[in-house]
């Protein structure tokens, strides 16, 4: 039973919910007699006591509002005087009576007031935690607040040498917020700072610096709060805050504080990374950090200074908004300034600042997007591997670049980011993803089958021909591919005489035939023998493909694709317009119809799309010798065939590539065409000719497969085994002649361009003249003697070859390939042209061009050059040739 | 006891309108009352032991309208929880464990029914036990760094952090986590931490459950900070609470009793036969019983801002006078708390009234006066031998740098302290002389005083006075009309890393005419990060002394004042040190605390600074510098980081502001023949020779004032 006085009403003690009805005027007479009381006498309550009356007569005065005006004013007159007390309970009382009743209070009571609370925040005498109140009352109410601004001529807010910290940090609030309505705002507070502004040089972790980052910070926000509920104003501001001379200023402060004291340097960091943790205030932060990018970075130096600044380079790492490309390239420089400086006392720094390089490296791939840091990344980690010090740094490098080039982005970063998890937090979700292997992700299909128009694999020379001619063979859809080409079956009758479908069947084929062959030799004419051994020399160097690797042609082939058909496809999210598509992981396969073996397939890591804009040029192919690291724009592949038949063709491509997204790109790529010129090659070299007689090695063995492939009666049924032992060919000649009509200088021009790697004599002072000045074809035998000779028309190979090589005379021989080529010449051109040239007496000179075609055929030229046109004399061991050749030499010119 | 009695019941026509009082009416029809006296019967058992706290509350609040609550009473819903009370009181050693605790559970019963007024369930949960405390404290300090903590946002600082709220008054009013085994844990707020002679003392006010509510927003906060310009942040919520002021004078009166200080300002005698004494002796003597008279002492010295100002020194010269704990003397403690604040209701916090009160009681001798009203603050009146001592007492901080970019700067704080020996109770009218000159800012009076201000050489301060010594008034100056008492410069060169060359050149008193007076000047060269090894060189006047870690000059020394004349001194030397030590752990520890980074590059930014600077002196400095630690936010500047020399003095005869009052115009009503005793004296607080040679700290003036 609780003990009640027994003056107390019953009304009061009773449970029930009453209704009394308004006070009498009895009452209220009463009531204001006791007000009266009250109010005499707060000069005579102690302290504490005047709280508990302040905070009674606020409720008794809000409660009799209506029935007695002016306790307001009553309050007022009494309690006001009290507000300069020094005990600031009492102070604080009457405070909270201004507080209540604001509207008996004028401007000048307010502003009295303010002032009053500025003073005593200076009182030296004062206790600091009374100090800090009185600012805190002062700010607290809106009514006070808006007296700061105007009190800010004042010198109250200025803080002095010998304020306390906590007292200068919350009177440089004051400046800051006064501050942030004006444009001087950055100037008050530099002026505010002077107080502290030793925090310059001090270290980073004193508490000067942390007031004075926290006044910085202030003042930012104070120009925009946190918008709370009302995310109006809060955005809207947003934008002008950055236009501002304030937010300008600051920024220059910024920079000017990381260039002048690095000391400074992780604090900056510090309050950077603190705006970007706020929802509001994120993109101010994003924004200071361009503004570092842009005007310290380039200011930079690399070397060992340069790890002061390693906690910004890390926080521009981490921010996605800007580009990375200014960080690497610096990082790149301190690397190679690292390893350039490293010497025998340098080994741990060298590992801590690589170590830390890496660091932000990893942040990197943590970050951004692929697409974005590919190229300067690989460039910095590849050098790092390649010639950095320290091993350590050097094995981290090669595995970031080798995760940087395998790893698509998604996946790396769930990667880069597992050994992040905290052992206690939940550990499961992110390790299991990655090992249950996800279900591979099915093609698009209806995505896929554009593909063609924006992806291109291309030469990166297209060939001279445009070979419109073998479209049946360009039917090259899989649905066609069982049907072997028509042409192919006439090339077959020396292939299968040399290559029999069963290695069995080969080895007893080979056997006999090297018998037969050894058997044949013996009974040939001496002259004929010397023929024959640097034919079987030659043929002995030519590998046989079937049984070890075969000659292969690489051409070399441009990967690259549109970004903005890519995009519009397959919907990648870009942040910014700087950002392009990648693909990752592409896996390129080729199918043909012709003989060109197996063709590998082709890999690249990843691939960027093209630039969006065409201001921006295509970046150089790198020349690292990584092949993986190659990359900018486009990707370079080679296509690499295995002839088994020197054949034009083409290529289908198909393509299997994943998106930043993960998802499948899949499909066909327009083909590659391969012209008969990409067939070209020169004739092996055997191991035993030094290097002196390479040029008359290829003289002599032009002329002597010359010989071959006109004297089809001599050594027709001759065989020469191939290297590898297992397969011997023989040589079943043709020869074509051609009428070009140009201009000897054009001729010369477009042999040097397009030919010169083949060209194995000249002959003709002034023709050697001519193609010695140009410089373009050497290492050749020049034959200037035979100037007189040279009016002859025909044989003048032959006379080259037996005079220079007192072999035989070829009288018989040379009348028999007159007589040829003139019915070649009647075959193949017109009748005028061929007197035409019985007209032309004067010829320039002779040019002979000895071309090896995989697998194991030739292709000779003897163009025999006049003023006005030239007669090209062809022989070939591979007649199919010549219908392309015919085309390959008009397109020449 | 009937005296008591009699003392204690207001006369029966105030009780009466009190009665009316009692229940509140307004326009929809509420009554509340409320007690804290009836309530609660658990409360009144410890409370009620002494009849004379019973007579002092009624005494001092008797004025004030008896609110009752009743229990099971729709009413109770509007209770305001405004008022100062307090739920809890807990004082902590230096080790944490709980040396004294003391809890109200009045109050907390009103907390607990506000709780479930509110729908508040988690903060219903008991006070926590001593142990629960000292284990929250303990785990404050880890989160927060030190007992007080960060104060500001660091990179450490985590939401649910006090450092969170980015704000140095969080070094003061802290939370508290208690974190229970069996139950929720739950959040203390706030907890109020003042610290005193190396005890922490803790208070707990009584705040409205949603006050909680709003703080722990601010302290749970996703963003950025606050500003000022939001409207729901700190400053609002501690304005509206003057609870939390209240239990700042609380923490720090008995912060002071436990240290042993008492907070009576410092008055001298001018006259040698007069004696001034406590309020005690006052009492005594004028009783005239019990205790016998106290040897008469000249003054009292403990004065609040010199002792403020010997803690800044103390940190950065001695500290081992720090670490003395004294044993609290728990009776004392209990009879003040029980006296001074009443069911956790602070009523008269003065530390002399209450222990008068404890130890002599009301006597028949001292009636209430019958026709006047007796303040609440002046619980006895004076009787005897009718005088006013007052005294002048101004502090000078003052920054000499002697260099042309940077103005030698002063500042002047001064107080008038007071001890009116008047019967009765009657009005003083103190008229001040040369305020205007001196651009004299009044900062605040005593309550019993009103400070009028008519214009040129007007102002006066009227007051009533309290029985005993008393800060009557205090104010600041921003123009001196006086010359600074010493100028001049100190040079100091540091030529090697283990030793420097430095010169003094100064010049006292000049421009001071008797009666002014120093009584002592002495200059202090602290060198905190070095042992010194020793010091060569005379000085043209006084003497050298040398301790570990500075160097002492004694220009003038106690006793042999000079008076009406000025001294030109210089003193040119050479200091060695001791080689120096590096103690790079400590600067490693808190940069990680503070920044949340590893100073890794300790040895790459060694080399780097020595490459770039020229200077040999900055390379020391700089060197010197990565071992310094942050210094608290209590602390003005990083003292450790500059070279000064730190000048202590006292004059006496005059003020150094020029204000001062006319003691022959002081005039008293009822008119009474009193005589005044007049006395001022100047000392130094922050009185810093900068090195002109070296960096130093200083400040911006603003523009209207230059």
């Amino acid at each position: 039973m609780p003990l009640t006085p027994f003056t107390i009403p019953q009304i009061a003690l009773s449970d029930q919910n009453l209704v009394l009805s308004p006070p009498s005027d009895v009452n209220l007479r009463e009531i204001r007699r006791v007000l009266a009381f009250l109010l005499d006498r707060p000069r005579d309550l102690t302290p504490g006591a005047i709280s508990v009356l302040t905070s009674a007569l606020v409720d008794i005065a809000d409660a009799l509002e209506d029935c007695v005006p002016a306790v307001s004013a009553l309050l007022k007159v009494n309690f006001s005087s009290l507000l300069s007390s020094h005990n600031p309970f009492l102070s604080h009382s009457i405070l909270s009576l201004y507080r209540h009743f604001s509207e008996a209070f004028n401007e000048y009571d307010i502003g009295k007031v303010a002032y009053r609370l500025q003073l005593s925040a200076s009182d030296t005498g004062q206790k600091l935690i009374f100090r800090l109140l009185a600012l805190h009352w002062l700010f607290g109410s809106t009514l006070l607040t808006s007296q700061v601004s105007s009190l800010t001529s004042l010198p109250g807010f200025y803080p002095q040498v010998f304020d306390p910290l906590a007292v200068k940090a919350k009177k440089l609030d004051a400046i800051s917020v006064s501050a942030s309505e004006g444009d001087g705002a950055v100037s008050l507070l530099e002026d505010g700072l002077v107080c502290i502004s030793y925090f310059r040089w001090l270290p980073g972790w004193s508490t000067e610096t942390l007031v004075a980052f926290r006044a910085m910070h202030k003042l930012l926000i104070g120009v925009m709060p946190h918008d709370g509920s009302d995310n109006g104003p809060g955005r809207t501001r947003l934008g002008s805050l950055m236009e501002s001379t304030i937010f300008a200023d600051l920024e220059n402060v910024l920079i000017h504080l990381a260039l002048e004291h690095h000391p400074l340097v992780p604090v900056i960091a510090t309050f950077i990374s603190r705006l970007l943790q706020c929802e509001t205030h994120s993109p101010i932060g994003s924004r200071f950090l361009q503004t570092l990018d842009r005007c310290l970075i380039p200011n930079l130096k690399p070397g060992y200074g340069l790890s002061f600044y390693f906690p910004l380079l890390e926080k521009i790492s981490e921010n996605e908004t800007v580009a990375p490309k200014g960080v690497l390239e610096l990082l790149k420089r301190h690397m190679v300034c690292l390893t350039d400086e490293h010497g025998p006392d340098t080994g741990h720094r060298s590992w801590s600042q690589g170590s830390r390089v890496l660091s932000i490296c990893r942040v990197m791939l943590k970050k951004h997007k692929g697409s974005q840091i590919f190229r300067p990344l690989s460039l910095l980690l590849a050098f790092t591997c390649q010639n950095f010090p320290d091993l350590e740094v050097r094995d981290n490098a090669r595995i970031y670049l080798r995760m940087l080039a395998c790893i698509p982005g998604k996946k790396l970063r769930q990667t880069l980011s597992i050994g992040e998890q905290k052992s206690g937090l939940a550990p499961a979700p992110l390790p299991a993803s990655l090992i249950d292997v996800p279900p591979h992700p099915s093609p698009d299909l209806k995505k896929s089958t554009g593909i063609a128009s924006y992806i291109h694999l291309e030469r990166l020379k297209p060939p001279l021909v445009k070979q419109s001619w073998f479209l049946p063979v360009q039917g090259s859809v899989p649905a066609l591919s069982n049907g072997s080409g028509p042409a192919e079956g006439g090339i077959m009758d020396i292939v299968t005489s040399v290559a029999p479908s069963s290695p069995d069947e080969s080895n007893k084929t080979d056997s006999s035939k090297v018998a037969y062959q050894k058997e044949a030799s013996r009974v040939m004419d001496p002259n004929t023998a010397l023929l024959l051994r640097v034919l079987r020399t030659h043929f002995g160097c030519i590998p046989d493909y079937r049984v070890m690797p075969g000659i292969k042609i690489r051409i070399p082939c441009l990967l690259r694709f549109e970004s903005d058909p890519f995009i519009r496809t397959w919907g990648f999210e870009s942040c910014d317009e700087q950002t392009l598509p990648a693909l990752y992981a592409i896996k390129i396969t080729f199918s043909t119809l012709s003989k060109y073996g197996k063709i590998p397939s082709c890999r690249v890591p990843f691939l960027l799309g093209d630039l969006l804009k065409s201001d921006l040029a295509i970046v150089a192919v790198g020349q690292g010798n990584d092949e993986s690291i190659e990359h900018s724009n486009f990707a370079k592949v080679f296509l690499e065939l295995q002839p088994e038949d020197p054949m034009p063709g083409l290529i289908d491509i198909f393509i299997n590539a994943n998106t930043a997204t993960e998802q499948v790109v899949s499909g066909f790529l327009r083909p590659v065409t391969i012209g008969i010129e990409d067939m070209f090659l020169k004739a092996i070299l055997p191991p035993n000719v030094s290097d002196m007689w390479v040029s008359r090695y290829y003289s002599d063995l032009f002329d002597t497969l010359w010989e071959a492939c006109g004297s089809s009666v001599n050594i027709g049924r001759e065989t020469f085994p191939l290297n590898g032992g297992k397969g011997a060919v023989s040589i079943n000649g043709k020869q074509s002649v051609k009428f070009l009509e140009v201009p000897e200088d054009v001729l010369i021009n477009a042999v040097e361009r397009h030919l010169a790697g083949f060209v194995v004599r000249v002959a003709g002072a002034s023709l050697v003249k001519v193609v010695q000045q140009n410089r373009v074809i050497e290492n050749i035998v020049w034959d200037e003697k035979e100037e007189e000779e040279d009016d002859l028309d025909v044989g003048p190979s032959g006379d080259d070859f037996s005079a220079e090589n007192a072999l035989v005379a070829y009288s018989r021989e040379e009348s028999e390939l007159d007589v040829e080529y003139t019915q070649a010449e009647m075959e193949s051109n017109s009748n005028d042209r061929s007197l035409a040239i019985v007209d032309k007496k004067k010829s320039v000179g002779n040019i002979c061009v000895l071309i090896f075609l995989p697998p194991r055929y030739h292709l000779l030229f003897l163009m025999e050059i006049g003023y006005g046109s030239t007669m090209v004399r062809m022989r070939t061991d591979h007649w199919p040739c010549l219908a392309y050749v015919d085309e390959y030499l008009e397109a020449l010119f | 006891m009937k005296n008591l009695l009699r003392r204690a019941s207001p006369p029966s026509k105030n009780n009466f309108a009190m009665k009316k009082q009692n229940c509140r009416t307004n326009p929809t029809n509420e009554i509340t009352v409320r007690s804290d006296y009836l309530n609660n019967s658990e409360g009144l058992s410890c409370e009620i032991n002494t009849s004379i706290s019973v007579r002092l509350v009624r005494a001092v609040t008797s004025p004030v309208p008896f609110f009752f609550s009743l229990k099971n009473s729709s009413f109770e819903k509007t209770i305001s929880m405004a008022g100062c009370s307090f739920r809890a009181i807990w004082i902590l050693t230096p080790h944490h464990s709980v040396a004294f605790s003391r809890t109200f559970p009045v109050v907390e019963r009103r907390w607990r029914s506000a709780c479930a007024r509110d729908g508040e369930v988690e903060t219903q949960a008991p006070l926590p036990s001593d142990l629960e405390v000292a284990a929250a404290f303990t785990d404050r300090k880890q989160r927060e760094g030190s007992a007080h903590g960060f104060g500001i946002r660091v990179a450490s600082s985590t939401p649910g952090s006090d450092s969170w709220v980015d704000d140095p008054v969080t070094r003061h009013i802290i939370t508290l986590h208690i974190n229970r085994e069996e139950a929720e844990g739950y959040m203390l707020w706030p907890v109020i931490v003042h610290t005193s002679g190396n005890y922490y003392i803790l208070v707990l006010p009584l705040v409205e459950p949603k006050k909680v509510r709003e703080y722990r927003k601010l302290y749970q906060r996703n963003n950025c900070g606050g500003s000022v310009k939001e409207h729901d942040d700190l400053s609002s919520l501690l304005l509206s609470l003057p609870c939390i002021t209240g239990a700042f004078m609380v923490a720090h009166a008995i912060g002071d009793l436990i240290a042993g200080e008492t907070s009576d300002p410092e008055v001298v005698a001018t006259s040698s036969s007069s004696a001034v004494g406590g309020l005690l002796d006052t009492l005594t003597g004028s009783i005239g019983i019990g205790v016998a008279p106290r040897p008469k002492p000249t003054s009292v010295p403990i004065l609040a801002s010199a002792s403020s100002a010997a803690t800044l020194m103390g940190s950065t010269l001695v500290d081992s006078s720090r670490t003395m704990t004294k044993p609290i003397d728990k009776d004392l403690l209990r009879g003040f708390i029980s006296g001074s604040m009443p069911y956790g209701t602070p009523v008269d916090l003065n530390q002399n009234n209450i222990a008068a009160i404890r130890t002599t009681g009301f006597g028949s001798a001292d009636p209430p006066p019958a026709d006047l009203r007796q303040p609440a603050w002046k619980p006895y009146l004076y009787r005897g031998r009718q005088r006013v001592l007052l005294m002048t007492q101004e502090t000078i901080n003052a920054a000499l740098y002697d260099r042309e970019d940077i103005p030698d700067s002063f500042s002047i704080s001064g107080q008038i302290n007071c001890r009116a020996e008047l019967e009765g109770l009657p009005d003083v009218q103190l008229p001040l002389i040369g305020v205007k000159p001196a651009k004299v800012k009044m900062l605040s009076v005593h309550q019993s005083a009103q400070y009028s201000d008519h214009g040129e050489d007007k102002q006066a301060i009227v007051f009533s006075p309290p029985v005993g010594s008393f800060v009557l008034a205090r104010y600041q100056v921003s123009h001196a009309t006086n010359p600074a008492p010493v100028k001049g410069f100190y040079q100091l060169s540091l030529v090697s890393e283990d030793g420097g060359q430095f010169l003094f050149r100064l010049t006292l008193m000049e421009g001071y005419k008797s009666p002014y007076c120093m009584d002592f000047c002495t200059i202090i060269m602290p060198f905190p990060r070095r042992r010194i090894l020793s010091v060569d060189g005379t000085p043209s006047v006084g003497t050298v002394s040398m301790t570990e870690r500075s160097i002492e000059w004694k220009i003038v020394t106690s006793g042999r004042g000079i008076s009406g004349k000025t001294i030109d001194a210089t003193f040119s030397g050479t200091v060695r040190f001791h080689p120096r030590v590096v103690n790079k752990s400590l600067s490693v520890s808190l940069s990680k605390s503070v920044l949340g980074c590893t100073a890794a590059e300790d040895s790459d930014e060694e080399r780097e600074s020595s490459n770039n600077s020229v200077n040999v002196e900055d390379v020391l400095m700089e060197k010197l510098n990565r071992d310094l630690e942050a210094v608290d936010l209590e602390e003005p500047l990083c003292w450790r980081a500059f070279n000064y020399a730190k000048v202590s003095f006292k004059i006496t005869g005059g003020t150094f502001s020029g204000m001062t009052i006319d003691p022959k115009s002081v005039s008293i009503y009822p008119v009474v023949k009193a005589p005044v005793e007049y006395s001022m004296q100047v000392t130094s607080g922050d009185y810093i020779l900068w090195n002109t040679l070296a960096r130093s700290p200083h400040a911006a003036v603003p523009k209207d004032l230059c």
